[in-house]
């Protein structure tokens, strides 16, 4: 026996000696780690690195964790504070305003003295060009894949000019008194930088914008590293940290592994089924309300949901808090398109939860079994856990006397279900696709408005109400905000009237952090602001 | 117990004789295997297999797609789930008897008809010969140039997944080499002195094929083909696991170990079921495939 | 010789024109738009035709074909549809890490199978040799991706021992074989990955050594009075070339078939790349990272064969 293993032996050890050759070769050379420096390890749960060229993809996760980390957009988001709902403050813009002359034209004080990483100087003219890069398919910077992103949010844009170095105008088509709104996802880039580089493609390993942080570099599908921007033009918000990096892990068992073993400090969207593991081996489980919601669209042309007493009675039926429960307190208890924290909830109809009553309107509605079948998906972003969630949803519709049928199917299947609108599918009497609600137009008016109806737009089931459609031509037209404001909550109170949607639930944006990250401020909010957060170097 | 050696041995005494009687070969290899208890043992576990997948309805004690959102995540042992519940609340045990269905049928499906077109192709480009078989030899090349699990996940992540479409793949993926095997059988056998003289005598080519060929050609096919249904059952629970095969809410083992391993921190036990099934299952086909090898084949 | 390398070398052009041509039908075989997943839920028609203009999705097939082939011989292999990236550079980076875990793996398997299949080999029809035939058929038999979970329950969320995912603290770019913090990384990718090869070499070895050792030659031998190191030593030469052309397949397939292995590790290789480009339909990079993979194994194959012809004095006669 001793023979064969000295041979054997004889034969590893040359071999292994080829192994390590091979490996020199197949990797890359050593960065020796960088001392004494802090280091914000981040798991995102996109499947990539977002864009880094301006709009990033990714949704808004990669909104968060990349556009508003490199860049800057002329309007920004207030994640300052836990209390309240996130809402606009001056970005690269330090005040918009709608000229008193005319209902079309917005003008944009453009901040002084703000720099790009690069060194180049923002301005009216970069400002111009950017809008440019998104809007107009003639100029060598047009992005087309950033174009068909932004398209219903550039889509109102008719032109925009330059009044001075420090002011430009944008002309919209038809008055809209939100445009403004959409001015907070249009990144910043430099035009300096792209020219530079020359096309996007090399831009993408040399982005440069105005944003707290600067690129570091980025190993594509593996990690992208940002360091401190030193010279940010606001103070408040130079990063406690000197660098920050970020690592897609798109299954929620790998981050929390990831997060357990100490690969990352700070995961996205921990599955409710690891909260318990994560407490207890010390993480910080964060969780707060943001506008999002987990809800149905009911078809209202074919089948039992155009009957108002049918939409109500499902609404009955929810027990929210067995969905909570569910999941392990992850979510809280949806009653409306926006949560209750958002400045438009108002005063509502409140469908709690009442089996009799809906037993009751079903009859009435002579409905009773009320055979429905509703399209769902499997996984998908912000969908949270559509399967138990909707076997949930499921048993609860069947107590009080509906016939469910789910019909499953892939992420992007249900998308086009949701895009091409209830007449192809017919068959469909509801669509469960989650949503994000963070502005008027996005959280309320896209699924009520006749000029909405799908394929057009978010109007799945082809919902129409005159007194909706009067209200939101109005609130068009309106520039005055507190007005505007009263009438936005009016159009989501009457939605619940009408028992417009099945409401069931809003997402918590459950976050895990490592006990070595401190100083994280969660806002109710998509998007986060990671620049106040420091990482110690012990537990 | 005899064991591989002894029937190796006994092949090899075998090769010696001339191999035309076609009645005394069978004879023989039945012969081995019946005193070959390895191999009937892991036979016998195959049909239970098979007879747990067909009786499912029977034998599963629940109902695989019944939900529980009271009972999810449920270990194992919990009241009378046996072996626990998944993260649906449905019972786990019901949901891998009747995960055999799928698993089975993706593994089988695929080989059966890679085989009858493999072999049809392969039978008939050795037989044809010439341009023919250069065309179509030359194109079975060109998918040996992929990894089986690569061409697999190739065609079915371009078509979108489905079961159906993972059987389709590993059909396409099966085909080459058992086109190749039946091409080099066919090859051997009509250059055979017996062959040669069917034709003399007249024999129509379809006739000489079924008579001559396919009896000299099943041989190697088949103990092929049974040792590919091992590679086909894991490759299937590969596509199912990646999201290219079964879809939910049907029970397979692939899937139910892609789903099951997002609890792995609740209930690692469980997670790791569905992986032991499709384990012993391919490993049983794999040792009886060997034993047929070993019984059937000339050579080793 | 020579004759019968170039011939080989040539018989192996026809295939990789068939493999591109494979490759770029897999867009025919995908349903429905090519640039989907790019377009916001609610595109307009207007919309989704820039796009398939921008990715040259609009022109006819066989010109399509032509250019993509064109580019891909000069080494550009398109434009990822999700990340804007070239193919070429994100296949190659992946596949530097996919060399890296299947040689490993291959070379775990040789140290392993090599000490078993001889083992089995000299002492054919004891224990031994059962028990190795035995494990040989259960490193084939056992799912890998199963495998996988397993180890990370039992060392990563049970014991804590080893990281249950990714390539190292500072990813590939950084990897350090020498340092244990990353080095640990590989651990359990490498075993899980490393069962089919076992199985295979074990095999290979145990019937190449034992004919070997069967032969008239080995009994002369040892009437002689040489040792029994000696003649395992001599049987072991005669078989290499054997044990070695099956470990230069297995790295083949390996290359291609570690994508579960590769997903459940998130390991960043051409696997784990595939695995994304068929989650996100983007399918430049399918075609990309398949054509290259096909290619390694069809110049795998190629050099296997090569080497063997050199080496073995039978074929070489023939």
């Amino acid at each position: 026996m001793p023979h064969h293993l000295k041979t054997s032996r004889a034969y590893t050890t040359r071999l292994a000696a080829g192994f390590a050759l091979a490996l020199s070769a197949a990797t890359l050379p050593n960065v020796p780690p960088a001392q004494a420096q802090t280091t914000l390890r981040v798991a995102m749960t996109a499947g990539d690195i977002p864009d880094v060229t301006g709009q990033p993809d990714q949704g808004f996760e990669g909104y968060r964790f990349v556009g508003y980390t490199l860049y800057d957009s002329l309007i920004l988001w207030d994640l300052s504070r836990s209390d309240v709902e996130a809402s606009l403050t001056p970005g690269l813009a330090t005040k918009w305003t709608i000229d008193p002359k005319d209902s079309r034209r917005w003008i944009f004080e453009l901040r002084k003295d703000v720099k790009f990483h690069d060194g180049s100087d923002f301005n009216a003219d970069v400002v111009l060009w950017n809008i440019s890069r998104l809007t107009d398919d003639k100029v060598p910077h047009f992005n087309a894949k950033q174009y068909a992103a932004m398209r219903t949010r550039t889509v109102n844009i008719d032109r925009a000019e330059k009044i001075d170095d420090h002011t430009i105008a944008i002309i919209t088509k038809e008055p809209d008194s939100l445009f403004y709104i959409q001015m907070s996802f249009w990144m910043m880039i430099s035009k300096a930088q792209f020219e530079k580089a020359g096309s996007y493609e090399k831009y993408a390993q040399m982005p440069s914008g105005t944003g707290p942080y600067r690129f570091a570099g980025m190993v594509p599908r593996e990690r992208l590293e940002l360091t401190r921007n030193e010279t940010y033009w606001n103070p408040k918000r130079i990063p406690k940290h000197d660098r920050l990096v970020l690592q897609p892990m798109p299954e929620a068992t790998t981050r929390a592994a990831a997060l357990l073993s100490g690969q990352v400090d700070f995961i996205e969207a921990p599955s409710p089924d690891t909260i318990a593991r994560l407490k207890s081996s010390g993480m910080q489980v964060l969780t707060l309300p943001y506008p999002h919601n987990w809800h149905y669209q009911f078809n209202f042309v074919d089948g039992p949901f155009k009957d108002k007493r049918v939409r109500q009675a499902a609404n009955y039926a929810m027990d929210r808090g067995e969905m909570v429960e569910m999941l392990n307190g992850l979510a809280q208890e949806g009653y409306g398109t926006v949560p209750p924290s958002s400045p438009y909830f108002g005063k509502p109809v409140l469908y709690k939860l009442d089996p009799k009553k809906a037993t009751a309107l079903l009859k009435e509605a002579k409905c009773h079994p009320c055979e429905v079948t509703l399209a769902i998906s499997t996984s998908g972003s912000g969908q949270m856990q559509p399967l138990p969630m909707n076997e949930l949803v499921k048993a609860q519709l069947e107590a009080v006397g509906f016939k469910v049928k789910l019909e499953e199917m892939d992420w992007n299947a249900l998308l086009d279900v949701t895009f091409k609108g209830r007449e192809k599918f017919p068959a469909y009497h509801a669509v469960n696709v989650s949503r994000a609600t963070q502005d008027p137009f996005s959280g309320i008016f896209r699924f009520v408005m006749r000029k909405q109806w799908a394929p057009a737009g978010g109007n799945w089931g082809h919902y129409e109400n005159p007194e909706i459609e009067k209200l939101i031509t109005e609130i068009y037209n309106t520039f005055d905000q507190a007005k505007r404001d009263a009438m936005i909550t009016r159009v989501h109170e009457i939605m619940n009237d009408d028992a417009a949607m099945l409401f069931v639930t809003h997402d918590l944006n459950p976050r895990a952090l490592s006990p070595k990250v401190k100083g994280f401020v969660q806002a109710q909010s998509w998007f986060q602001d990671l620049t106040p957060i420091t990482v110690g170097t012990t537990n | 117990m005899t064991d591989f050696t002894t029937a190796t041995r006994l092949l090899t005494a075998e090769e010696e004789a001339p191999a035309t009687k076609v009645r005394g070969y069978w004879q023989n290899v039945g012969y081995r295997l019946r005193y070959d208890y390895v191999t009937l043992a892991f036979a016998v576990v195959i049909v239970l297999i098979i007879a747990m997948a067909v009786f499912a309805p029977w034998i599963a004690p629940k109902d695989p797609y019944k939900t529980s959102m009271a009972f999810r995540l449920r270990p194992v042992g919990f009241r009378d789930f046996y072996l626990g519940t998944d993260e649906l609340g449905r019972d786990i045990l019901s949901r891998l008897i009747h995960g055999g269905r799928m698993s089975l049928l993706m593994g089988v499906v695929p080989v059966v008809f890679a085989t009858l077109i493999g072999g049809f192709l392969g039978v008939l480009a050795g037989f044809i010969g010439g341009k023919l078989n250069m065309a179509i030899m030359r194109t079975m090349d060109v998918f040996y140039a992929f990894p089986s699990i690569l061409l697999a996940v190739a065609i079915s992540g371009a078509m979108g997944g489905g079961m159906a479409n993972g059987m389709v793949a590993l059909t396409l993926v099966f085909i080459p080499p058992l086109c190749r095997i039946s091409e080099t059988a066919t090859t051997q056998v009509r250059g055979l002195d017996f062959v040669e003289a069917a034709r003399a005598s007249g024999g129509s080519t379809a006739s000489i094929i079924a008579t001559h060929i396919l009896g000299n050609v099943l041989g190697p096919i088949f103990i092929y083909a049974s040792g590919l249904v091992s590679v086909s059952i894991l490759i299937a629970s590969g596509l199912s696991f990646l999201g290219l095969g079964v879809e939910p809410p049907h029970p397979d083992w692939g899937l139910m170990l892609s789903t099951l391993r997002q609890s792995i921190y609740v209930n690692p036990i469980v997670c790791a079921l569905p992986g032991v099934m499709i384990f012993v299952t391919s490993l049983a086909f794999n040792m009886v495939s060997d034993g047929l090898r070993q019984a059937m084949d000339v050579r080793l | 010789m020579w004759y019968y390398i170039a011939r080989r070398i040539a018989y192996a052009i026809p295939i990789a024109i068939g493999v591109t041509v494979f490759c770029f039908a897999l867009v025919f075989l995908a349903p429905g738009n090519p640039v989907q997943m790019l377009l916001p839920a609610d595109a307009s028609q207007e919309v989704v035709d820039l796009i398939m203009k921008t990715y040259g999705f609009d022109r006819p097939l066989p010109v399509q074909y032509w250019t993509w082939l064109m580019r891909a011989v000069v080494g550009d292999l398109g434009v990822s549809i999700q990340s804007n990236r070239p193919v070429i550079d994100e296949v190659l980076r992946a596949l530097a890490n996919t060399v890296f875990l299947s040689f490993g793996a291959v070379m775990l398997a040789f140290s392993i199978a090599f000490v078993l299949g001889t083992l089995a080999a000299y002492y054919r029809g004891s224990a031994t040799d059962r028990g190795v035939t035995a494990l040989s058929i259960v490193g084939v038999s056992i799912p890998n991706y199963w495998l996988g979970i397993v180890l990370v329950i039992i060392f990563a969320v049970e014991l804590n021992w080893l990281p249950a995912t990714g390539m190292g603290p500072g990813g590939s770019e950084t990897f350090d074989l020498f340092n244990w913090s990353h080095f640990k990384h590989v651990i359990l990718p490498i075993i899980t990955l490393c069962m089919v090869p076992v199985g295979m070499i074990t095999r290979t070895t145990r019937s190449a050594v034992s004919e070997v050792l069967g032969n008239e030659f080995v009994n002369t031998l040892r009437a002689k009075g040489l040792d029994e190191l000696a003649v395992i030593r001599h049987a072991l030469k005669n078989a290499m070339p054997q044990i070695l052309a099956v470990m230069g397949l297995q790295f083949g397939y390996l290359m291609g078939g570690s994508i579960l292995v590769e997903t459940i590790f998130n390991w960043p290789g051409t696997g784990f790349l595939l695995n994304k480009a068929i989650l996100t339909r983007d399918i430049p990079v399918l075609q990309g990272t398949i054509l290259i993979l096909a290619l390694v194994f069809v110049v795998t194959n190629l050099i296997v064969d090569l080497f063997q012809t050199a080496v073995d004095p039978r074929i070489k006669r023939s």
